[in-house]
């Protein structure tokens, strides 16, 4: 399921140069230099602890850098921005957490409705025709009056991809969208994500979802200890991992 | 016994001095005079408060400043100073004599703004992360992340905390009897003075009127806090939130 835009014509939408990134004095990413093309899956995986969630968190600017230069659609989203041009940035990145971290005070309709009002400034009548559409996609418009938690885990992670999806950001990150959910309904995100997949979605996903990472990523990227130590297609990933490091990590995972 | 039927004498002669004090024929007073000054307090205390609580959490070193030097200069200091310092500076500021009633109001104002940030703050930092950086990351600025998303939910779980906080101010307002603001305890000292003989049997009904209302109201304060902490514990974000979920549809 590869995607044509991953030819290396391709101009690129997520771009990091030379990113270090520290915890007081704990290296939390070290010379990160890749870049993630547009209509291109990218899997994220490595060891907890290995920075995947704070590369992923710099690409919106939910953490900070220390220097280098990430370039969002060819914006540089570390330079010295206007509080009003990072907020407009940041409506065009969609961000999956693994909490999903669904509004508990509003309905699920309101919580995909709430940024296009707000944000962008849409009239209600536009957002709630938009909104319905989009909870139709992930399978939950019967929900749309319902409150978060009402819903199952799979179901408010379908609902969080939504409320994402409503600002039309032209890529989709997901810092482990599945790891909170029971294992039954790891499906049913993993299908929605597929779909966007097939769609063209621009997508920097972290997960330890193997076979999503091989059906779907066109890339994977390994990280341990701050660095990216692996950037390989999944069937070279998977057969044969160069570093001993990610062969240590899918051994690990395999046994489990 | 004798106590008793004192002091049910004493109520039934002076009923109406303790609920509305000299009404209509002076300045209201009594229960009702508390009760109002109370109300107006933490009414307008509250919008200070989570505008200060906003300023101690925001980004900007100029806001969170003063916010704060108010917040520990208030809490370092005790009321009744707070209320002599207003009462001989309002008058001063504004060129006029100031009502007691005025002056109360005024003190509770500023102190219970105080002590609400603190509460309004706690319950801002309480919520998890993952609403900011939710919020945050759909493009909402930090003060319309706070305004739909943060605040909604902070201010809901506070309810009980402010009536907590309510219940101090109706207590606080007996200090109004140093600058002769004519509200319950004051009435209580006006009978006192008539009757001068039965001092433990008129401030005994004063405790009991103190005690029946605010022990209501903390009361209602605990179920609120009960009701509140179960939704919370429904909508909770997180790996908790489908196995309570699930739970919770049985
Ligand atoms: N806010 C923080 N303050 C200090 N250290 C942090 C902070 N967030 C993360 N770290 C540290 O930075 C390193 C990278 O953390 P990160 O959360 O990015 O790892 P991860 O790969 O996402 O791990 P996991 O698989 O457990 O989610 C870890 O050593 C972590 O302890
Ligand atoms: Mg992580």
């Amino acid at each position: 399921m590869s995607n044509q835009a991953s030819n290396s014509t391709a101009t690129p939408m997520i771009e990091f140069i030379g990113i270090n990134k520290f915890y007081g004095s704990l290296p939390a990413l070290v010379d990160i230099n890749a870049e993630v093309k547009k209509g291109e899956v990218v899997v994220v995986c490595g060891p907890s602890g290995s920075g995947k969630s704070t590369l992923i968190r710099t690409v919106n600017r939910l953490e900070e850098i220390q220097s280098g230069v990430l370039r969002f659609d060819g914006q540089n989203v570390h330079a010295k921005i206007s509080s009003l041009a990072m907020n407009h940035l940041r409506s065009r990145i969609g961000f999956v957490f693994q909490s999903f971290n669904l509004f508990p005070h509003l309905s699920v309709l309101d919580n995909v409705m709430l940024s296009p009002v707000k944000v962008n400034g849409i009239k209600r009548s536009k957002a709630r025709e938009i909104a319905l559409q989009l909870l139709d996609r992930v399978g939950l418009s019967s929900k749309a009056q319902n409150y978060p938690a009402q819903l199952s885990g799979g179901q408010q992670q379908r609902v969080a991809i939504a409320r994402a999806l409503a600002m039309e950001p032209p890529a989709m990150l997901f810092d482990e969208p599945t790891s909170a959910l029971d294992p039954e309904m790891v499906g049913e995100v993993l299908a929605v994500m597929r779909g966007l997949a097939r769609d063209g979605m621009t997508m920097m996903c972290v997960t330890h979802e193997m076979n999503f990472a091989r059906d779907v990523a066109d890339r994977v990227w390994f990280m341990d200890a701050g660095r990216l130590l692996e950037s390989a297609s999944p069937s070279a990933f998977f057969g044969s991992p160069q570093h001993p490091r990610a062969q240590r990590f899918l051994s690990d995972l395999r046994a489990r | 016994m004798t106590l008793l039927f004192n002091m049910i004498g004493i109520v039934s002669d002076n009923w109406l001095l303790l609920l509305v004090g000299q009404f209509p024929n002076g300045p209201l007073g009594g229960i009702a005079a508390t009760l109002i000054l109370s109300i107006l307090g933490i009414a307008l205390a509250f919008p200070l408060s989570v505008a200060m609580a906003l300023a101690r959490l925001s980004p900007w070193p100029v806001l969170r400043w003063p916010a704060t030097a108010l917040v520990y200069v208030v809490r370092g200091v005790p009321l009744l100073l707070i209320i002599l310092w207003v009462y001989f500076l309002l008058p001063l500021l504004i060129g006029e004599s100031v009502p007691g009633f005025v002056t109360m109001l005024a003190t509770l104002v500023i102190y219970e703004g105080a002590f609400l940030s603190e509460i309004v703050r706690a319950g801002i930092t309480a919520l998890p992360r993952g609403q900011m950086d939710a919020a945050r990351a759909l493009g909402h600025s930090h003060l319309g992340a706070m305004r739909y998303v943060i605040l909604p939910q902070a201010l809901f779980n506070m309810i009980p905390s402010i009536i907590s906080q309510f219940v101090s101010t109706i207590k606080e307002t007996t200090l109004g009897y140093i600058i002769n603001v004519p509200e319950l305890t004051f009435a209580a000292g006006q009978i006192n003075n008539r009757l001068l003989t039965k001092p433990f049997e008129v401030y005994f009904i004063l405790a009991i009127i103190y005690f029946v209302v605010c022990w209501t109201l903390t009361k209602l304060a605990s179920t609120l806090e009960r009701r509140i902490a179960v939704r919370r514990a429904r909508s909770m974000d997180g790996a908790a939130a489908p196995a309570l979920a699930a739970a919770s549809r049985t």
